[in-house]
């Protein structure tokens, strides 16, 4: 358990970097879109009232009024939650494959460490995880605060004010990253974890055999997807809906549970028995 | 002490050889402490194990001796120490007549000449 | 002791080591010597578990492999084991926090032994000091076996002539050493025991000084008359 919490500390250390350039474009992007898009409306308005002598009524009828949704909606807004996604989807894999590239072959130094090696497998899973929180909890901060701009912007005729989860709810991308009750949250993260437990063991296959570890990666990769995506063929095509929904997210938790499972139980083999520096 | 050791006999042989001929020439004094034996493998850049292999060797010998939990010592066992002399000088003479003989040289010739010759190196050495 | 026993490998349809046997003592300095290419990293790694075989058996003091196997013998590759921008301060905490036989003593001594600054950063180091680092690391943990991998490769001589001074010194006192080269050269004094490989198997096996003494051959004579059969 020390060894297992040394290792994320130092795990998470090493993509400090990463996360902090990611922290810094989502902060610098966003805000700059709330600015640009709250200035955009501003000048279209200007535009229409004081120059095209609309009335205050007509435009707000015309257009709209302004509100948080269509900052959220905007690029400025998910180009950055995009790019942090893609950030950490490259990281999952970067993870290991940078401890054996180069001449410093740090993997030496990790496999030889006097603890059990699915340690290593656990405190890189964890340092993902951490990121993803990390990121997600940068955004829900960062949220009120980029609101509070707009409304510093905007005067209070020309926008929709919105509170936090009403900003979340309101856009399914969103609440998909920020779930908004525990269970969500849990299943959502709980599917990710998983996720990046099949990718962890697709990558140690491909450590393990090289060439053919590439193939048995995809094939474990599909055996999960079919495995997990089974019961709701099922469901679909040959039982004509026999469980209820609350029966079939329960098969499908168990066997969630279990794929992770059969993952980590499958990494730590290659991790004692077939992995090559 | 730094020697240069041949890769073909044995190490241990080698060192032996080493300190008897520091002893034959007194730059060893008998009853002075020696190096342990690890100080000696580091110093003459050699295998530890060999180094205690040495040691014992000599040792057996007699030619140095340890008391409990003191460093060894140079024996003052006078006989021994003439032996030593001795097997070195006779080593050397021995080596010396074998490369001469295949000359052919009437004995008292040579032993003129070696009387010239050694004496001059000593006149040039001094 | 280390017993590699009938250990066979391949590495897709190459056949690297086929049957190779051989014992190396706790106390002594075992050198396997053979050409590049034949396996001798791959017989490293594959005692550290760091590689899998496809048949045989490596037992250390009688036990295969666990994790508790690497408080007892350490591996010193031909490469750093710590990251590039680590510096020497940071590459040795790392040590300490996770190996409970880490010897803080014996690394302080190491360091002035190599002349190295803590505050150095891994990738700024010369190829020398780069190697002096890899085996300060591993010597200064309280092992009984010390395993390196080419350890005079590619280095200047004056740092070759240090890293030499290690094998005659008190750190490697006691422990089992296993070194590859393949060239004997400068340190045909420093080795117990030497093992001879050619295709994928041990051609010989035999002690340094006893072929002196029994047979009056150097290391590289014996070489000379395996290899150039």
């Amino acid at each position: 358990m020390k060894n297992y919490l040394k290792l994320v500390n130092f795990e998470f250390n090493r993509i400090a970097k990463l996360f902090a350039v990611l922290l810094g474009i989502t902060l610098v992007v966003q805000l700059t879109g709330v600015m640009v898009i709250s200035k955009g409306y501003l000048n279209m308005a200007n535009e229409k009232i004081y120059e095209e002598m609309m009335t205050k009524a007509q435009f707000l009828e015309d257009f709209g009024r302004m509100s948080f949704i269509q900052i959220v909606k905007s690029v400025w807004f998910m180009g950055p939650i995009a790019l942090c996604i893609a950030g950490v989807a490259f990281y999952i894999f970067l993870i290991w494959y940078r401890d054996w590239v180069g001449k410093n072959t740090f993997i030496y130094r990790l496999l030889m460490l006097p603890t059990a090696r699915l340690n290593v497998f656990y405190a890189k899973m964890t340092s993902i995880l951490l990121m993803t929180f990390g990121l997600v909890a940068f955004q829900l901060i960062l949220l009120p605060i980029e609101n509070a701009v707009m409304k510093g912007m905007v005067p209070d005729e020309f926008r929709v004010d919105m509170g936090v989860i009403q900003i979340v709810n309101s856009v399914p991308e969103l609440a998909l990253i920020i779930p908004n009750s525990i269970v969500e949250l849990i299943l959502y993260y709980g599917a990710g974890l998983m996720v990046v437990a099949i990718l962890f063991t697709a990558i140690l296959m491909e450590r393990s055999f090289r060439w053919k570890g590439i193939f048995a990666g995809l094939l474990f990769s599909a055996l999960a997807i079919v495995v997990l995506i089974a019961p709701l063929l099922l469901q679909a095509f040959v039982l004509n809906s026999f469980f209820y929904p609350i029966e079939l997210l329960g098969i499908e938790i168990v066997i969630g549970l279990i794929v992770l499972a059969a993952s980590i139980w499958m990494s730590g083999f290659l991790l004692r028995k077939k992995i090559t520096v | 002490m730094n020697v240069n050791f041949n890769n073909r006999d044995p190490v241990y042989l080698q060192i032996v050889r080493y300190f008897k001929e520091k002893i034959a020439i007194g730059e060893l004094e008998p009853g002075e402490e020696i190096p342990s034996r690890r100080e000696l493998a580091n110093r003459m850049k050699v295998n530890p194990n060999t180094a205690q292999r040495a040691y014992k060797e000599m040792e057996e010998q007699g030619l140095i001796y340890t008391e409990k939990n003191h460093p060894s010592r140079i024996t003052t066992d006078k006989k021994i120490l003439g032996q030593v002399r001795e097997e070195l000088l006779v080593e050397a003479v021995d080596l010396f007549v074998t490369s001469v003989r295949s000359i052919n040289v009437p004995v008292e010739e040579l032993l003129e000449l070696v009387r010239i010759k050694y004496t001059t190196h000593d006149d040039k050495e001094a | 002791m280390i017993e590699v026993k009938a250990v066979e490998k391949s590495f897709g349809r190459k056949k690297i080591l086929k049957g190779l046997s051989f014992t190396a003592n706790k106390g002594e300095i075992t050198c396997i010597i053979g050409i590049n290419g034949v396996g001798k990293t791959t017989i490293l790694n594959a005692i550290m578990s760091l590689t899998p075989i496809n048949k045989g058996q490596i037992l250390i003091d009688g036990q295969p492999v666990t994790k508790h196997t690497f408080e007892k013998i350490t591996f010193i590759p031909d490469a750093i084991t710590m990251l590039p921008q680590m510096t020497i301060a940071e590459a040795m905490e790392f040590m300490k926090d996770f190996y409970t036989c880490w010897n803080q003593e014996r690394a302080t001594e190491l360091l002035g032994f190599f002349r190295l600054n803590l505050s150095d950063r891994i990738s700024s180091l010369s190829k020398g000091n780069t190697a002096k680092v890899n085996l300060l690391l591993g010597l200064a943990l309280d092992v009984d076996y010390v395993l390196m991998d080419e350890p005079f490769s590619g280095i200047d001589m004056f740092s070759r002539e240090e890293i030499a001074n290690v094998f005659t010194s008190h750190l490697i006192e006691n422990r089992g050493v296993i070194i590859t080269t393949h060239e004997v050269g400068d340190i045909e004094h420093l080795i117990d025991k030497v093992v001879l490989l050619e295709d994928g198997k041990v051609i010989k096996e035999f002690s340094a000084e006893e072929k002196r003494e029994t047979e009056g051959k150097s290391v590289i004579d014996v070489m000379r008359e395996v290899y150039q059969r």
